[in-house]
């Protein structure tokens, strides 16, 4: 039976490996340093193994078979598999045993995910990680929802998705510690026209929804509103799944700030689940 | 306006978009596109607009082909399009009247 030790949310955005000097130096630090403080609340739960919620970005799927939800059961995965992300090439270790096991469990539960036993994460699981500071040693079970080619799987879908993970993470005998990190949006624009227009008021409405511990709100705001906030709020669906996950933990964020010139609202927080 | 050009998959789109992926994930097709863009695309079989579109970094052109915009995206930066550039191109069709209200 593993205890969940944390659950994070945090944004990423490539913007801050590759052009991290777009914005004034002193808020760079304040943002590295809020990353930092979620890695150093992580490891201080000593967890055993790490459940990262993330999306590809059209880098190991393609729309000749796009999964809109995928497991990794691979016994480690090299990162980034972007050639022009500026970032150093690592390997992190994969918890082979854990993701086939909350693979046959969701197939069980009637969940559909695809499942990769070779992937090469992209950015948006390697950027978190790293500006967190987690030891890449910590085994890792990457779960991916497609937010990034319509049409996508529900909000709420990914909510029961979550709620599903954390029930068959606390049934799970082959680690002792899970912590679970949620990754991407908050407001942000991809290659459109609103692209550094980020949209603070839809992001601050989301959080205090988050806050708020009321589950429907939350999810009937996100499917009302993220048309508002740009496609890469589209992986918010990776928040539903942390929220699913917590089984009406209180939610906190740690950092918000709407940074344009990153074109990303920049949001961080945790489930109060231990 | 809306997060999404295209809500559903389309063929159209699905040219570009296999051109942007192909381009920055299969072995040498960047050094083969740097070295003649138009060898390289004629693989493709495009519509010669959304070729001229590419070949010439016209980023709003791609944009309004409907292509995925992560593969813009990641295709801007792949052939080093400048920064400021880019975003202008995008800028450029944002109808003020739309932002932000869906």
């Amino acid at each position: 039976m593993a205890e969940i030790t944390g659950i994070y949310t945090a944004s990423h955005t490539p913007v801050m490996l590759n052009f991290p000097d777009s914005i004034p130096a002193a808020l760079k630090d304040e943002i590295f340093a809020a990353y930092k403080a979620m890695g150093d609340d992580f490891m201080a739960g000593k967890p055993d193994a790490l459940i990262v919620l993330s999306n590809d970005h059209l880098h190991n799927f393609f729309l000749d078979n796009f999964p809109a939800y995928c497991i990794g059961c691979a016994e480690s995965y090299e990162s980034p598999i972007e050639h022009w992300l500026h970032a150093t090439r690592r390997t992190f270790a994969g918890d082979q045993a854990f993701g086939s096991y909350l693979l046959k469990n969701a197939l069980e539960a009637e969940f559909d995910p695809s499942f990769s036993m070779e992937m090469v994460l992209d950015h948006g699981s390697l950027t978190p990680l790293e500006l967190a500071g987690v030891d890449p040693d910590l085994p890792i079970v990457p779960v991916l929802i497609n937010c990034v080619q319509p049409p996508m799987p529900t909000m709420r879908r990914s909510y029961n998705l979550g709620k599903f993970l954390g029930q068959a993470i606390a049934n799970y005998d082959g680690v002792d510690r899970v912590a679970i990190l949620a990754t991407g949006g908050i407001s942000h624009d991809i290659a459109t026209p609103r692209m550094g227009m980020v949209n603070e008021e839809f992001d601050q409405t989301f959080l205090a929804h988050m806050e708020s511990g009321d589950v429907d709100a939350t999810i009937q705001y996100a499917t009302d509103f993220v048309h508002t906030a740009g496609n890469g709020c589209e992986e918010i669906r990776m928040w539903m799944a942390a929220m699913g996950a917590a089984n009406g933990a209180t939610y906190e964020r740690t950092y918000y700030k709407a940074v344009n010139d990153w074109y990303t609202g920049i949001g961080i927080g945790r489930f109060k689940v231990s | 306006m809306a997060n999404w050009q295209e809500m559903m998959p389309s063929t159209r789109a699905y040219l570009m978009d296999k051109v942007l992926y192909e381009l920055h994930h299969k072995p040498d097709h960047l050094e083969a596109y740097n070295a003649d863009a138009d060898a390289y695309l004629a693989r493709f079989g495009l519509p010669e607009e959304l070729a001229t579109a590419i070949k010439s970094n016209d980023v709003a052109g791609m944009y309004l082909s409907g292509v995925n915009p992560y593969l813009l995206r990641a295709h801007c930066i792949g052939v080093k399009i400048p920064e400021a550039e880019s975003l202008a191109a995008l800028r450029s069709l944002l109808d003020h009247e739309d932002y932000n209200d869906g």
